[in-house]
């Protein structure tokens, strides 16, 4: 098979096929039968894929450019929309961003409640992918058993936030609510939920026979390949690159915890697979040093908490949440450039914000994790057979909102 | 290679045996988490975030809130202050009393709830924490004129919809992850 051969377009309904070309065009998708929000153009040689082309922005919401018409604060929302099984690390990767050019430096307390947002997000998010990729390779039981055990984990964060899945959790200069009392029982004993699940995890997924059969020695992907193809997140990691973000330049609490990065071998389906459940693993051990190690002290930087007036200020030490300065709507940032850098559950999530003195942001640049797996993608499957696509499609963790934006 | 390959063929049996054995567990003593709605319904902690209302004799129509609302959800409609501190809708060409002082003008934030994606941003740049929470999340409406309430029908703090039904709190549970359990 040669893979350089001309590519034609696909799309046009009868198309002239090249003389001799015994390859038929195959489009899977775009309204969602396994596909995403995207149509994967394939084409086939018998029942093996010799090409596929992803055709992206079915979701496409132009959420930059409404980002940089609105004041600084409202931008937080709608990069939380973007990856919504995600959200706490879109909203945390901003307001890293923001707080460099305004220069503020969150107090200890503050960090590890973002770490403790973001592991669990991270745990959600990993459920999530799992649970998609069970019901691709048609178990509707992990599918079902994933997103139930999203629930509890949901459930602390609601408790923490007083939302399910759009916290906007973190402002800049820390986050808005307080550990509520009973958080630490309740989180513990959702952990050791999680921890006997994994006994049934492995016996119907991921030990499971059937599963091995389909997803090992499919996709693969070696490190070198993985590496040139900007491959980010889980997906990097299985092909044996231990690259994290959080280890790598660390934020919020990070260089404080003691955690390892897992990483696979061969780089197919089945280490993408694991790689999650041994991540979950990794950020339940991180949630337990964080809620061990908590340091006290304020949720604010005193630079904003100094802003705040008298009313605020009492109902700051009645409820611990902390409200707003008038700031945040009048936010003007001095001209600036920064970037931030932080490990999402599907991978790293990189942000530029550009700001003039204005009162919107100049320039807001997202580069998502999804974005950068889908180059993996298109490359993976080629040589596999179409039975396999949703092998190697499910285990990638595409997520198709948060490639588009 | 060859090292997967007899790992795959030991697994095989013993594999499928454990995978139906778990199937089979699962189905004898199922570890449903379903919250049977609208029979039971949640009963929502204090701090969530559901619809709220203002609390009209706190504002001090700032705008403040409409400023923040990332969707523009609030809307501030005019209003005038009337003697006992609340406030009246301003009326178009009412005749002044000779010698009266004339009606203090002010504003009072409205939310569209069609718009609002309850982020209570308003809530925590209000400078004099005017607004009020309600534990009710679970409403809809019949036609879109109705997401935009009047000033009136918004200062009414929203009826939980399902009111009637047993109200229970999520509790974790080693075998089921959550169960709910009556509220207290
Ligand atoms: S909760 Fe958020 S979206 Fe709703 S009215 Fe307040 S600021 Fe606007
Ligand atoms: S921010 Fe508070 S005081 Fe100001 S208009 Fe809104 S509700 Fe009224």
């Amino acid at each position: 098979m040669n893979l350089n051969e001309k590519v034609y377009d696909i799309s046009e309904a009868g198309s002239i096929e090249p003389e001799g070309d015994r390859t038929i065009a195959l489009q899977i998708g775009p309204s969602h039968p396994g596909s995403g929000h995207m149509r994967i153009k394939t084409r086939m040689d018998g029942d093996i894929i010799t090409k596929v082309d992803a055709d992206i922005g079915f979701v496409h919401r132009t959420s930059e450019w409404l980002s940089e018409r609105r004041q600084f604060i409202k931008a937080i929302p709608i990069v939380e929309r973007i990856m919504l099984p995600d959200t706490v690390h879109a909203n945390l990767a901003y307001v890293l961003a923001l707080e460099k050019i305004l220069n503020i430096e969150p107090p200890p307390r503050a960090q590890y409640l973002r770490s403790l947002a973001a592991e669990i997000n991270r745990i959600t998010s990993h459920l999530y992918g799992i649970g998609i990729f069970g019901i691709f390779l048609g178990s509707s039981t992990v599918y079902m058993w994933a997103f139930g055990d999203r629930e509890p984990f949901i459930d602390l964060m609601e408790m923490l936030t007083g939302a399910r899945i759009t916290n906007s959790y973190i402002v800049p200069g820390g986050v808005r609510w307080e550990m509520p009392k009973g958080f630490k029982e309740k989180a513990e004993s959702t952990l050791q939920y999680m921890e006997n699940r994994f006994n049934d995890y492995n016996d119907i997924w991921a030990k499971n026979p059937v599963v091995e059969a389909r997803t090992v020695n499919v996709g693969v992907v070696d490190r070198n390949r993985a590496i040139s193809l900007g491959v980010v997140g889980p997906n990097l990691r299985a092909s044996g690159v231990d690259y994290d973000t959080r280890k790598a330049s660390p934020y919020a609490a990070y260089k404080d915890i003691d955690f390892e990065v897992p990483k696979m071998n061969h780089g197919d389906s089945y280490d993408r697979l694991l790689i999650r459940i041994e991540e979950i693993k990794q950020s339940i051990r991180i949630i337990r040093q964080i809620l061990k190690d908590m340091p006290e002290g304020k949720i604010i930087a005193d630079s904003i908490y100094s802003q705040l007036n008298p009313v605020m200020k009492k109902v700051f030490e009645q409820e611990q949440r902390v409200m707003f300065p008038a700031f945040f709507n009048q936010m003007r940032p001095a001209a600036a450039e920064s970037i931030a850098r932080v490990e999402a559950g599907r991978g790293e999530i990189f942000f530029y914000l550009k700001t003039n003195g204005d009162k919107y942001p100049y320039r807001f640049r997202w580069v998502t994790p999804s974005f950068r797996n889908l180059a993996y993608f298109s490359d993976v499957a080629v040589g596999y057979r179409l039975a396999d696509l949703p092998a190697i499609y499910g285990s990638i963790d595409y997520f198709p909102p948060e490639a588009d934006r | 290679m060859k090292d997967k390959e007899k790992r795959k063929l030991r697994g095989d049996v013993e594999g499928n045996a454990r995978a139906l054995a778990t199937g089979f567990k699962y189905l004898v003593e199922p570890n449903r988490m379903t919250l049977d709605y609208p029979v039971e319904s949640m009963k929502l902690a204090p701090n969530y975030r559901g619809f709220f209302t203002v609390d009209d004799k706190k504002c001090i129509g700032c705008s403040m809130c409409e400023m923040v609302c990332p969707p523009e959800a609030i809307t501030m409609i005019p209003r005038v202050v009337s003697p006992t501190g609340e406030t009246l809708p301003v009326q178009e060409g009412a005749s002044q009393e000779a010698g009266a002082k004339p009606a203090k003008k002010t504003k009072r934030p409205v939310v569209n709830w069609g718009r609002c994606i309850y982020c209570y941003f308003c809530f925590d740049i209000c400078p004099v924490d005017a607004f009020v929470r309600s534990n009710v999340h679970d409403l809809a409406y019949y036609n879109d004129a109705d997401y935009r309430p009047s000033y009136e029908g918004y200062l009414k703090l929203p009826e939980d919809p399902v009111k009637k039904s047993k109200k229970v709190v999520p509790r974790p549970d080693m075998k089921r992850g959550i169960k709910y359990e009556p509220a207290p």
